[in-house]
């Protein structure tokens, strides 16, 4: 707006320019309100800060680009891995396995599997049948028995909305509903009935975001309540932090952390209200070669995870 | 009377064997949609790959064989 008033003039249109360029931002068109966030990426900034991919040993990712669209993934994974156990101490298993992956990704259609040595497969499947329409198929299938899940993913995105219909396997059904309200707010909702565990659920979102600052809360009536705010300090660093809340069962988890994205590395951090530091970096060391770090100490369960990698390509 | 017993039995047999058709019929259809989604699950588990890699390999610029397998 400077630039287009010449040097040398009098104050006063300056100050008419920048009254008028105000009126314009006050006056926001509810016509023409962008379109918001698919409503499972409403803590996205947060999740990119708070949650990097700690994992424990050695990995090593091999990808091979054939063409522009088509390339296939070779990765090793070395190290123990944790068991769910009841009992407050974590139990490790030592493991080892190679994974193949081809991926097909098209402005219209995205394919990606995975398949380990195991014999497990994980299948993602993205198709955008028109502009507005898309379908998403999730599936992880196993050799043993009962231990396979798909869901698919209708997604409908409108001018100011988004709906999503989701459908599992073990009968889980769910919808989403998100809707632009101001050009900087966005609230949302959500229903899921499980026919498994036959449990039923309602949540409902709000999401604020600006230029430097998001700030999103979530309810639901499983008791879940998430809010989290994370504020752009620069173009280099972000910081978030992080509060969830189960109202039925009375755990409180708050956490705090950084994002640095500078020029040859990007390093994440955060401390945890249950005594849990993570960080994570990735080293840019050359054109396509990237060396990895991270670690996750966890004070109250003494676990300590340390992981080391190389991701190629 | 004999015959008015027989057809009074045929009868009853008839709504009977009828009967126990309409409860087959859903049972057929679960066994149907159970038997589908099983060897769906199969087909896709051994062909999944197997198809990213067909598609992949018929698109545009199209790949050669050997890249497939070389590490370069």
């Amino acid at each position: 707006m400077a630039g287009l008033v010449p040097p040398g003039t009098t104050t006063i249109p300056a100050d008419a320019s920048k009254a008028a360029h105000t009126k314009a931002e006050e006056k926001t068109d509810y016509m023409n309100l962008p379109c918001p966030i698919p409503f499972e990426e409403l803590h996205r900034e947060a999740l990119m800060s708070l949650k990097p991919e700690t994992f424990e040993g050695l990995r090593f990712d091999f990808t091979k680009g054939l063409n522009q669209k088509f390339s296939l993934s070779h990765s090793v994974f070395m190290g123990p891995t944790e068991l769910p156990s009841q009992s407050a101490e974590t139990i490790k298993i030592p493991t080892a396995h190679y994974e193949f992956g081809a991926n097909f990704i098209d402005p219209n259609l995205m394919l990606i599997g995975r398949m380990l040595t195991d014999g497990r497969l994980n299948a993602r499947v993205k198709w955008d049948l028109t502009d507005n329409l898309s379908v998403k198929a999730n599936a992880q299938l196993t050799n043993e028995p009962h231990m396979s899940h798909g869901m698919v993913n209708f997604d409908y995105k409108g001018k100011d909305y988004r709906s999503q219909l989701q459908i599992g396997n073990g009968s889980l059904f769910g919808a989403s509903y998100i809707q632009s309200v101001t050009p900087h707010l966005s609230l949302a909702g959500e229903i899921f009935w499980t026919g498994q565990h036959l449990k039923s659920g309602i949540g409902y979102a709000a999401r604020y975001e600006t230029d430097k600052m998001v700030a999103a809360g979530q309810v639901a009536s499983t008791g879940m309540v998430a809010l989290s705010y994370v504020q752009k300090v620069s173009e280099k660093v972000s910081l978030a932090s992080d509060f969830m809340y189960n109202y039925m069962i009375g755990d409180v988890t708050a956490s705090v952390g950084y994002d640095y994205i500078l020029r040859q590395c990007r390093l994440r951090g955060k401390i945890d209200s249950n005594g849990c530091t993570a960080a994570y970096l990735e080293e840019r060391l050359n054109m396509g070669l990237n060396f990895i770090l991270s670690a996750e100490i966890d004070h109250k369960k003494k676990d300590y995870k340390f992981g080391f990698g190389l991701t190629v390509g | 009377m004999a015959t008015k017993v027989s057809l009074k039995s045929k009868g009853k047999g008839g709504k009977g064997s009828k009967g126990s058709d309409e409860k087959s019929t859903v049972q057929c259809l679960k066994e149907w949609s159970t038997w589908a989604v099983k060897k769906a699950k199969v087909v896709t588990h051994y062909g999944f790959i197997p198809l990213v890699i067909i598609i992949g390999m018929n698109s545009d610029p199209k790949p050669q064989l050997y890249q497939l397998l070389s590490p370069v």
